[in-house]
């Protein structure tokens, strides 16, 4: 079984609680106004990856807490994930999922699946004239946070990093989290020296 | 009095050159470096017409021997050699000339290389630096705590808001 990733970061404490693997899958047909991301939003292959080469993957990298899905809409690839998520739940790691779907829209087979191995579900379309940076791991004021497992609860959220910048050896920068538009400006205004690095990756905007 | 030959070499490096000729016993006080070319001067004291800008001296080649001097061309180095010191000189000694100066060229074009990563590692830092301290000095007016964590060469900065 494969899934179709746009890309991953191996460690992340700005995308749930703790230290998360992040897996951005690939697809979306929601198309929110004004993503961070719209170039999850194609259909088409952009990286295929078997479950369990991700899943050793996740499992070989030491000190996480668990994994998140955020993309692209990670509900269209349900039931790849589901499989993913059993495997690194079988191991102790914790799921998050980032869907840009109503909870209640959530009523198919494969979505059930995934919904039973997830721990924390952040839902809702992201809803640009809504965006807030205060929240914690929300792009909008309408997203809602589900405690699925009692894994964890409104406690984990605080001293949660809103925002994550690596600065690679490579002079690679990546953004991901919620930042403000004046920190992102502050990492890509052309005069900054931040700018001079390339592959951002841009935040996730949901 | 003892014609003077021309013999061309692919060598196009001076100071791999002259590293090369000490190796073959003609050191720095027996090589002169001239910035123009100079002339060369006979076994009997004699100014010739041809000039070069190394210069092995007579006296430290044989009691009858001519200069030997080297003039650089774009293709390479030649060497201007007496008929006479042919024999020691010749082909058979600018091949083993030729033999250690690639050893030399090799190492200095390693050196090099590693002197321009060390420079590109070294302006690689400072660009991260900067874009470090950036980064802190933003995130602090907005209002961020910042975590920073290195993990080998990653710099890793997590913004936590101060209160949610």
């Amino acid at each position: 079984m494969r899934l179709n990733i746009a890309r991953v970061l191996c460690r992340s404490a700005a995308n749930g609680p703790g230290e998360r693997f992040v897996v951005w899958v690939q697809g979306c047909p929601l198309a929110c106004p004004g993503c961070w991301n719209p170039d999850t939003w194609s259909f088409a292959p952009r990286s295929l990856v078997e479950v369990t080469a991700l899943a050793e993957e996740i499992l070989g990298t030491p000190g996480i807490d668990g994994v998140t899905f955020t993309g692209g809409e990670p509900f269209m690839q349900a039931r790849a994930l589901a499989a993913l998520a059993r495997a690194v739940r079988e191991r102790g790691l914790s799921v998050l999922v980032y869907t840009g779907y109503e909870r209640d829209e959530l009523v198919g087979r494969a979505h059930r699946a995934l919904l039973e191995v997830t721990d924390v579900v952040v839902s809702g379309r992201y809803v640009e004239a809504q965006r807030s940076t205060e929240l914690p791991w929300r792009g909008s004021t309408n997203q809602r946070i589900h405690f699925m497992t009692e894994r964890y609860s409104e406690a984990d959220i605080e001293g949660t990093a809103a925002v994550e910048v690596h600065l690679e050896t490579s002079g690679r920068v990546v953004l991901t989290g919620f930042p403000s538009a004046d920190l992102v400006q502050g990492v890509l205004v052309p005069d900054s020296p931040a700018s001079t690095s390339a592959g951002l990756h841009r935040p996730r905007s949901r | 009095m003892s014609a003077y030959i021309t013999l061309t070499t692919p060598m196009t490096d001076e100071e791999s050159l002259l590293a090369a000729l000490a190796e073959l016993g003609f050191d720095e006080r027996k090589v002169e470096v001239h910035a123009s070319p100079v002339e060369l001067v006979g076994y009997q004291g004699d100014r010739r017409t041809q000039t070069a800008t190394l210069i092995i001296r007579r006296q430290h080649i044989g009691p009858a021997s001519n200069d030997i001097g080297f003039v650089s061309t774009p293709t390479g180095y030649k060497a201007v050699v007496s008929a006479y010191d042919r024999r020691a000189f010749g082909p058979a000694w600018l091949s083993k000339l030729d033999a250690s100066y690639q050893v030399h060229w090799h190492a200095k074009q390693q050196r090099l290389a590693a002197e321009e990563r060390r420079h590109l590692e070294a302006e690689r830092q400072r660009v991260v630096e900067a874009q470090r301290a950036a980064i802190h000095e933003r995130a602090q007016k907005l209002g961020y705590h910042v975590k920073e964590t290195r993990e080998g060469g990653t710099i890793r900065l997590a913004l936590v808001r101060r209160t949610y």
